[in-house]
């Protein structure tokens, strides 16, 4: 399997100064199963071992998923400036 | 109040340059806002594109788009486990029905035909904001703020004009994740010769299935499943697609890893398609058709945009911009909303869970005994009912079932 990061590594991004994604980290913590974790196609979201959650927005593929895949509102997602551009597509 | 233009189209994919192109020619005056660097940009598809609407927009497209492979044979694999699959193929040479093709390459073209055609199109223009005022309806950008008294929603799935009113709620259950990849390949095959491959149970747990398309010297390798299924699934969603690649075995250089949501509302769970000075096309609208066979959404896009483009010359000629019903009233007339109701029955039986697991399994377990040869043997018939009562599905469900197949 290739991993991840060597996938991404292929696009080519401009990723914005200001993150386009907001997880409030609070609400997270008392999320048990972290379905944004498994839910994301470019591994955007990281569980922590504290139960929070880091967000590596400079991997966002821009499908729109995160407007659907928390259970409780915890991600506020607009599309970012930059971003993707693909080549194929 | 005055406004920038009688219409702004949000979106430069397929549904709002066809929507433009259509409105330009009508005489209209256009802005179309994209937030991509160029149309395309941002855009994925699987892709195989059925052609009738394109040549309704640009009668001789089949000569001048980049098209890359006619599509000439059909194959369907439905894994039952991991050593038993059905597969069965179909091919029909000289077809020109349908297409593969790549996005950045083909909405880059047709973006570059609107554009010749007279279309005002502002790049790298995100809509971050939309509200009611005056008349119409004003847009923040990025870049400044526009206004106008007919908006038309070309945004794709996460559909941003209508969402920013209030007139869009998303759920897991309506959403398909879209993942893919571009793998580099010798294709064996005669230039006017394309393969499509659909590839049913090949990851357990999720609601879905796999295509591989043929393309000029690639292959677009992907996937299509619901959100809500995603976290069931065996794989997490950034594995999601090398896992499929491996056990299909598919090999080859990565070009390019993509990923975008896939609206799947059928036909009658759409949402609103219209509202004061507003109207959605596209996938923006929900206009998606997966009958088990097939994902169709760029034909839609491309025959929705079309109808819209018509619908703002009525409206704007009428000055009334509160009667967008317009649009759905030729929408009713066409074949965008007549082939999404026709294909309700299948999506209704694909949304089963039956259908994705345990028919492919009956049908394997039966398929299995048939090339089995012991003492005891059963009819067909008499096995099949067997196989179904060991799963505790009355016949005639089935029955009703295939009958939805076929509907
Ligand atoms: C993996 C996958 C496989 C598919 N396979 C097929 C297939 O084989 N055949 C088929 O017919 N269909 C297929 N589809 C569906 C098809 O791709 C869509 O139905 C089609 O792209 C819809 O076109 P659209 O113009 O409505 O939306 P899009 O192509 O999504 O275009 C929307 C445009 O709006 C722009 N935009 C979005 N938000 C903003 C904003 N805020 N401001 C400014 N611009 C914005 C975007 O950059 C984009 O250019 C597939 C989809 C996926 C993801
Ligand atoms: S973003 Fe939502 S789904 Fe993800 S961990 Fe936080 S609360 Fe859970």
């Amino acid at each position: 399997m290739v991993p991840l990061l060597k996938r991404l590594g292929l696009n080519t991004y401009n990723v914005d100064k200001k993150p386009h994604i907001e997880v409030n980290t609070d609400i997270c913590i008392n999320c048990k199963d972290k379905p944004c974790t498994v839910s994301c196609p470019a591994g955007t979201y990281e569980a922590l071992p504290d139960g929070r959650i880091a967000v590596h927005y400079e991997r966002c593929l821009e499908c729109g998923g995160a407007l659907v895949i928390c259970p409780f509102g915890a991600i506020k997602f607009r599309f970012p400036e930059g971003g993707i551009s693909y080549r194929y597509g | 109040m005055s406004f920038d233009a009688d219409v702004i189209i949000v979106g430069g994919g397929l549904s709002g340059l066809s929507a433009g192109i259509t409105a330009v020619m009508e005489g209209l005056n256009v802005i179309l806002l994209e937030r991509g660097e160029y149309s395309g940009a941002k855009n994925v598809s699987g892709g195989r594109m059925y052609i009738h609407a394109l040549k309704m927009l640009i009668p001789d497209a089949l000569e001048r788009a980049p098209l890359e492979r006619p599509i000439t044979k059909e194959t369907f694999e439905i894994f039952c486990d991991k050593n038993r699959k059905i597969t069965f193929s179909f091919e029909e040479k000289d077809k020109k029905n349908s297409f593969s093709v790549l996005r950045s390459k083909f909405d880059r073209w047709l973006a570059s035909e609107a554009e010749n055609l007279g279309l005002l199109i502002s790049y790298s223009t995100l809509v971050l904001n939309a509200y009611r005022e005056g008349e119409g309806i004003t847009l923040e950008t990025n870049r400044g703020t526009l206004k106008a008294p007919l908006i038309i929603d070309a945004s794709g799935v996460t559909s941003i004009v209508f969402r920013l009113l209030g007139l869009r709620k998303f759920t897991p259950d309506k959403w398909m994740l879209g993942v893919k990849e571009i793998i580099k390949t010798d294709v064996n095959l005669p230039e006017n010769e394309g393969e499509v491959r659909t590839i049913v149970g090949a990851i357990k747990g999720v609601k879905g299935g796999g295509f591989v398309y043929t393309n000029k010297d690639t292959l677009s390798v992907g996937m299509a499943v619901t959100f809500d299924s995603l976290p069931k699934s065996e794989f997490p969603a950034k594995d999601l697609v090398e896992a499929f690649r491996e056990r299909i075995g598919i090999e080859g250089e990565i070009l390019e890893y993509s990923a975008h949501a896939i609206p799947y509302y059928g036909f009658k769970n759409l949402p609103p398609l219209y509202d004061k000075n507003l109207i959605a096309v596209g996938d923006s609208a929900g206009f998606l058709i997966n009958d088990g066979f097939t994902i169709r959404g760029m034909d839609l896009a491309i025959g929705s945009g079309m109808i819209a483009g018509l619908a703002a010359k009525k409206i704007v000629e009428s000055r009334n911009f509160s009667n967008t019903e317009v649009y759905y009233e030729m929408l009713k007339d066409s074949f965008v909303l007549k082939h999404l109701e026709l294909a309700y029955n299948r999506f209704e039986l694909i949304n089963s869970p039956l259908t994705l697991s345990t028919y492919p399994e009956i049908l394997c377990n039966v398929l299995s005994d048939m090339f089995t040869v012991e003492e005891n043997r059963n009819t067909l018939i008499n096995d099949f009912i067997y196989r179904l009562k060991e799963k505790g599905i009355p016949l005639s469900q089935t029955v009703r079932d295939l009958w939805k197949a076929i509907k």
